[in-house]
C-alpha cells in the first residue's frame, strides 16, 4: 500500500502548558484507507489535525504529505491536498448561501467563474444536497449543514478528508448519513479519511484505529481487536461499543463467540438463536 | 430581535427584485436626495405617485411599508409637531403663549411628513427586495475605485458579508445564555434603568467570550480552506447589470427633469 501521510518523530507543547500535547508520534496513514483517531478529550487528537495541516507549526519532527514534507514554502500547496470538516457546523459556514459557501475554497485558488459553477454543482451532487442550492445555511439540520461542509471540502478535490469530530453534535440520524455519505465518496473518490472521535461507536465502518492518549499512540490496530479490548478501552477514557458491552452481559446465559461482532452481526446472531427455540 | 435587523428581507421575484443591487443600492440614495427639491404640493404629489408606483412594481403587500414607519413614527410626531406650533407666522390662526399655528406652518408640517413617508418607503423597498448579501456586495464594487489608494475593498467587503452572515448565530447564542442566566434566577425586565443595565452585564461578557471562539473556529476553517488574505481571489457571485437597469436609470431621470419643471422657484 501507498504511503500518504508519514509522520516521524512529532512533538508538539503549546505554549502556555508543560505538558506536551504530542509526544514523539510516529505513523503512517494509507492511501484510500479510512483510519480513525480515538482519544478522550486533551489526548491531542485535535493538535495531530492542526499539525497535519499545518495550521500549527510542530516543535520537532517531520510530517510529510504525498511525498512532500511540509514546510513554510509549500504549506498552501500541500494545504490543497487535505480538506477539514470541523465539529460545529455553524462555525465554518463562510458564505450566505449553501452554494456561496462551496465556491469558497475555490474562490481561494481564483479558479475562474465558469468552472467554478460547474465544481459548486458537481460537489452538491455528490453529496446530495444540490436542490438546498439557494439556501441559507441557517435554514438547515446539523446533518446537512455537514454535507454542505463536506461538499465545500470536496469542491477542491483533496486526497484526505480529516472528519475533526465532524458527526459529535449530529443527531443519530445525522451522524449516519454523514459516515455513510463518507464511506461512498471514499470508495468512489478514491479518498483517504482520517476520522477523529472520542466516541467509540463512530469508528465501525472505519479499517483500523489508532488509540490516542496524552500525545502518544497506545493501540494501532483494526477495529476488531480494539473493540475486544472491552473494559480496558475505559483506561483511555473511551467507552466500550454498545454492542460489545451487551455481548459481555449475555455471555452468562446465551452462547457467543468471543470476538466482537457489530450491532448487525450481533442481531443476526440473536434472531437465529430464538428461531431454534 | 432578528426581525430588527435581518429579517427585512422577504423572498420575491418581481421587477424590483430582478434589478441589479448596486443600481437600486445608488438609486435609492439618489432619490432620498431629490426629495428634498420638491416644494409644493404637485412636486410631493408627484413623487408620492411614484414611489406608489414603484410599491406596486415589487408586488409586496402595502402592509410591510407601513410596518416600516412603525419604529421612527415618534421621530416623525416628533418633527412634524415642531414644525407645526413652532414655524414663525404672521399671520397665526391661533397663538399660546410661544405656540403658534398657522397656515403656513401646517403646510411645511405636512410636506415634512410626506417627506418622511417617501424616504421610508423608498428605503424600505431596498432592504425588502435586496439580500444583505446583494447590498455588501454592491458596498464592494462601489468602493472598488478605492483600490487604488491601497484601500483593502475586498478584505472589508468580506468583513461586512461574514458579520451578516454571523448576525443570526449571535442572536442564537444571546437567547442561549439569557435563557441560562434566567435559569439561575438573573431578571432581565425587572428594576430601574440602572439595574436593567446591569443585568446585561451577565450577557455581554459570555457573549464576548463566545464571538472570541466561534471567530477563532471561523479563522482555522477559513485557512483550512485556503484562504489567504484576498489577494488572488476569484468572485463566484456576480452582479450583471442588464437593460432592465438602465430603464430604471432613464426612469429616474425623467423623473428628476419633471420635478424640476413642477417644483415652484
Amino acid at each position: 500500500m501507498e504511503k500518504i501521510i508519514s509522520i516521524k518523530n512529532l512533538n508538539y507543547t503549546y505554549p502556555d502548558s508543560k505538558k506536551p500535547a504530542i509526544n514523539n508520534l510516529t505513523v503512517d496513514i494509507y492511501k484510500n484507507e479510512w483510519l480513525s483517531i480515538v482519544g478522550k478529550n486533551g489526548s491531542g487528537k485535535s493538535t495531530l489535525t492542526k499539525l497535519i495541516d499545518g495550521l500549527i507549526d510542530a516543535d520537532s519532527g517531520t510530517i510529510e504529505i504525498d511525498g512532500q514534507e511540509i514546510n513554510e514554502k509549500n504549506i498552501w500547496e500541500v494545504r490543497t491536498k487535505i480538506g477539514i470538516v470541523f465539529q460545529n457546523p455553524d462555525h465554518q459556514f463562510v458564505g450566505a448561501t449553501v452554494e456561496d459557501d462551496v465556491a469558497f475554497g475555490l474562490e481561494n485558488q481564483g479558479m475562474p467563474r465558469e468552472q467554478m459553477v460547474k465544481e459548486v454543482d458537481h460537489a452538491l451532487e455528490l453529496v446530495g444536497m444540490h436542490k438546498f442550492k439557494k439556501r441559507d445555511p441557517q435554514t438547515l439540520s446539523g446533518g446537512q449543514k455537514q454535507r454542505v461542509a463536506i461538499a465545500g471540502v470536496l469542491a477542491t478535490r483533496p486526497q484526505i478528508i480529516i472528519m475533526d469530530e465532524s458527526t459529535s453534535m449530529l443527531d443519530p440520524e445525522g451522524r449516519r448519513t454523514v459516515l455513510n455519505l463518507i464511506q461512498e465518496l471514499r470508495q468512489q473518490q478514491d479518498l483517504t479519511i482520517i476520522s477523529i472521535t472520542h466516541d467509540i461507536s463512530e469508528t465501525e465502518l472505519s479499517q483500523r484505529i489508532v488509540v490516542l492518549n496524552d500525545g502518544q499512540i497506545v493501540r494501532d490496530d483494526i477495529p476488531r481487536n480494539i473493540y475486544d479490548m472491552g473494559t480496558d478501552l475505559s483506561k483511555y477514557g473511551l467507552e466500550e461499543p454498545f454492542s460489545d458491552e451487551l455481548m459481555s452481559t449475555l455471555r452468562n446465559s446465551v452462547e457467543l463467540p468471543e470476538s466482537y461482532l457489530n450491532e448487525e452481526e450481533l442481531m443476526k446472531r440473536l434472531w437465529k438463536l430464538r428461531s431454534n427455540m | 430581535m432578528n426581525k430588527l435587523i435581518m429579517g427585512r428581507y422577504l423572498p420575491g421575484d418581481s421587477l424590483i427584485y430582478q434589478l441589479d443591487p448596486r443600481g437600486k443600492f445608488l438609486l435609492t440614495f439618489y432619490f432620498v436626495g431629490i426629495v428634498f427639491f420638491a416644494n409644493n404640493v404637485a412636486s410631493y404629489v408627484f413623487l408620492m405617485a411614484f414611489v406608489l408606483f414603484a410599491v406596486y412594481l415589487s408586488k409586496i403587500n402595502f402592509g410591510f411599508f407601513i410596518k416600516g414607519l412603525r419604529p421612527i413614527f415618534w421621530l416623525i410626531l416628533f418633527t412634524v409637531l415642531l414644525q407645526l406650533f413652532f414655524t414663525p407666522s404672521s399671520h397665526p390662526i391661533w397663538h399660546w403663549g410661544f405656540l403658534t399655528l398657522s397656515k403656513e406652518s401646517m403646510v411645511i408640517a405636512s410636506y415634512i411628513f410626506v417627506r418622511f413617508v417617501l424616504i421610508i418607503f423608498i428605503s424600505t423597498l431596498l432592504t425588502l427586495t435586496t439580500t444583505p448579501i446583494e447590498i455588501s456586495d454592491s458596498i464592494e464594487s462601489i468602493l472598488k475605485p478605492l483600490k487604488k489608494v491601497n484601500f483593502p475593498v475586498t478584505q472589508v467587503a468580506l468583513m461586512l458579508s461574514i458579520a451578516l452572515r454571523f448576525v443570526p448565530l449571535l442572536v442564537d447564542e444571546t437567547t442561549k445564555i439569557m435563557d441560562a442566566q434566567r435559569a439561575r434566577g438573573v431578571d432581565f425586565g425587572e428594576g430601574g434603568l440602572i439595574k436593567r443595565i446591569k443585568s446585561f452585564v451577565p450577557i455581554l461578557i459570555p457573549l464576548f467570550v463566545s464571538s472570541f471562539s466561534i471567530a477563532y473556529d471561523l479563522a482555522i476553517a477559513m485557512e483550512s480552506r485556503g484562504y489567504k488574505d484576498g489577494e488572488g481571489r476569484s468572485k463566484y457571485r456576480v452582479l450583471k447589470w442588464s437593460k432592465r437597469d438602465n430603464v430604471t436609470v432613464l426612469v429616474m431621470l425623467a423623473v428628476t427633469i419633471i420635478l424640476l419643471f413642477i417644483r415652484s422657484y
